[in-house]
């Protein structure tokens, strides 16, 4: 009964998601906004299931818009095989970075992955090879021979495919054999390895997981915009990504596209707001910091699991009285994996 | 041979002053475990309200004196709100500097503008070994040294320090013996926005700083803290200062951009090959 409810939700979800964006004037909020719940989605398994956090995702999702500006740039490889290359590069990337990196913990890791966003900045405006000073323009877009997008709305349900895909690739992955290694991750490490789960390459392969959704969603980034520079990453787009993965729920199969799509229409609407003449052009950054902020620190202090969970533990006592566990819960919501406890 | 002179010496002075930002996460760091992202913001904060009390007339001295007590204050309301809640672990802590950090950059645009701000300071230069070296900078590396001295005195001799030091290692017993772990971690915070504040006053004259400066400070202050493990203050002076020196040398004979990536290289070579005994100590 509940799955069908679930089922119907999603599909509900799903033909929203598809027919809202004929009927706005502008898309690129809505493909950023898509684009950065796929991010999210990924950053969200990691840091719930590996208890860690990533304040550099943004390096991953240059990796993959990287991959797409050089292949078809400077390489002139055909747009869909760049595509396809951006996770993968980016994956391999996080791997190989990952292997000494993902010894540290807590803070160090969390200063380690933002010293290697900015290792890749300098790498990318000092290699003319990655555009340098200037950057990569002149991106072709995306297609297959001569049937290429042409337009905006294109770009949506690319962007909307990737997000399914990667929502499709999470689900599957935490209810897989090598899931349920990682859920036990998630509860205790140490018995977790004493129970056979080699604790390295889980953490390892979420991270180059997670990474590959962001290296995705920078490959179609790249096409859409289609400029890729030092500057397209900046350090509070990654700050950002975490927000919205704390704001939605760590370590939930949507809390990633809820936390996206919540601070991104809220940051949406400030912009709006601070366009009203009369106000300072300062105002637009003024708001959207302050806004960040006190979202992050409310929800960390008095929501520290996130919307989503608080939200179902809610729903859940009013449902379900009295049953001490629901079925069919969004994965990481239940009791024993409840992940944002033990996120130190 | 002189251009060697020059870097080493005008790296030695950087130096002094990453090891200052480094000083303040030692401190939060010793006594709450926690990770305080603000430090390059409390830095920030000391250089513009220097700028402003300067700008308004005020002499010298006094101004800068008054942009340390306010970063310090600011770093007590910082604390306040991380270390709100109790059963708030140090990495929600380090989550929650992270949120205050975002926020000081919108007031620090509302009241100090985008632009960076450059407060003046002492004019002028010696010569060092045949190196013509700002005397601000040599200033710099002054009172890095009387600061490292005081907190070494402080924490190692006084009544109070020994509190924050005992707070930090066993916070139940702490607590048995009557020690307020809460108010340690306040003053812990406070000090943290004093060192700061010195920082930003000491740097602002040579580098000017805007609201964005807050996270190449943190990440260089980060680095030279983690010589000293986030613990030892010494080993945090000496962190900075290899920190500056190497990073000279690389802009000098190399290529000025690699600067601060080859600073955080060396932040990243240390962590990693350090992690057993970093693990050790934040399992503690």
């Amino acid at each position: 009964m509940t799955k069908w409810i679930k089922m119907a939700a999603i599909a509900v979800l799903a033909i929203v998601a598809a027919v809202l964006p004929l009927f706005l004037p502008d898309l690129t909020f809505y493909v950023q906004t898509i684009l950065a719940a796929v991010v999210v989605t990924g950053l969200s398994l990691f840091m719930g299931y590996a208890g860690q956090a990533s304040l550099g995702q943004g390096a991953f999702v240059a990796a993959g818009a990287l991959t797409v500006a050089v292949t078809t740039v400077q390489l002139h490889w055909p747009p869909l095989l760049a595509l396809i290359c951006a996770p993968l590069v980016a994956s391999a990337f996080a791997y190989l970075v990952g292997l000494p990196l993902l010894r540290l913990r807590g803070h160090y890791l969390a200063f380690g992955t933002l010293a290697l966003l900015l290792i890749v900045q300098t790498l990318i405006s000092t290699v003319p090879f990655l555009g340098g000073g200037i950057g990569i323009a002149g991106i072709p877009p995306l297609g297959i021979g001569d049937l290429t997008i042409g337009d905006q709305l294109g770009y949506v349900y690319v962007a909307l495919a990737a997000l399914a895909v990667t929502l499709l690739v999470s689900h599957n992955l935490v209810r897989s054999r090598f899931g349920r290694g990682v859920r036990a991750l998630a509860g205790s490490e140490t018995a977790a390895e004493s129970a056979g789960v080699d604790v390295v390459r889980t953490k390892l392969s979420i991270f180059a997981v997670a990474a590959g959704f962001a290296g995705l969603a920078g490959g179609i980034s790249a096409f859409f915009i289609p400029y890729v520079s030092s500057d397209s990453f900046p350090a509070i787009a990654s700050f950002t990504y975490v927000i919205m993965a704390v704001m939605g729920g760590l370590g939930t199969l949507w809390g990633g596209v809820i936390g996206a799509v919540v601070v991104s229409v809220l940051a949406q609407t400030l912009t709006s707001v601070s366009s009203t003449p009369g106000l300072p052009p300062t105002a637009g950054p003024i708001l959207q910091y302050a806004a960040y902020a006190i979202v992050l620190i409310i929800v960390l202090l008095f929501l520290p699991k996130g919307i989503l969970p608080a939200l179902m533990s809610l729903w859940s006592k009013v449902t379900a009285k009295g049953r001490t566990r629901n079925p069919g819960e969004a994965l990481g919501a239940t009791p024993e994996n409840d992940v944002s406890a033990r996120a130190e | 041979m002189n251009d060697f002179i020059t870097y080493v010496v005008s790296g030695l002075a950087i130096g002094c002053a990453f090891a200052l930002v480094g000083s303040g996460f030692v401190v939060v760091h010793r006594v709450t475990r926690v990770v305080n992202f603000t430090q390059g913001t409390l830095a920030v904060f000391g250089a513009m309200i220097s700028y402003s009390l300067l700008s308004k007339g005020l002499p010298h001295g006094v101004a800068e004196a008054l942009a340390v007590l306010g970063a310090g204050l600011i770093g007590l309301v910082f604390g306040a709100i991380a270390l709100s809640r109790r059963g708030t672990t140090p990495f929600i802590s380090l989550m929650i500097t992270l949120g205050l950090s975002i926020f000081s950059s919108a007031v620090i645009i509302l009241v100090w503008g985008q632009d960076p701000l450059s407060p003046p300071g002492v004019t002028g230069s010696i010569s060092i070994a045949g190196a013509a070296i700002e005397t601000q900078r040599l200033l710099v590396a002054v009172v890095a040294v009387v600061v490292f001295a005081s907190l070494w005195l402080f924490f190692d001799y006084s009544y109070l320090g020994k509190g924050l030091t005992a707070a930090a290692s066993n916070p139940r017993a702490a607590t048995l013996v009557g020690i307020n772990v809460r108010r340690m971690g306040l003053i812990a915070f406070a000090i943290a926005g004093l060192l700061g504040g010195i920082a930003g006053v000491m740097i602002a004259p040579t580098n000017a700083v805007s609201f964005s400066s807050d996270l190449s400070l943190a990440l260089s202050g980060f680095a030279a803290a983690v010589f000293g493990g986030l613990t030892n203050l010494w080993r945090t002076l000496l962190g900075g200062l290899v920190l500056g020196v190497v990073g000279q040398l690389v802009a000098g004979y190399w290529n000025g951009s690699y600067q601060t990536a080859i600073a955080l290289v060396m932040m990243l070579v240390l962590m990693i090959a350090r992690h057993r005994s970093l693990a050790v100590e934040e399992a503690k």
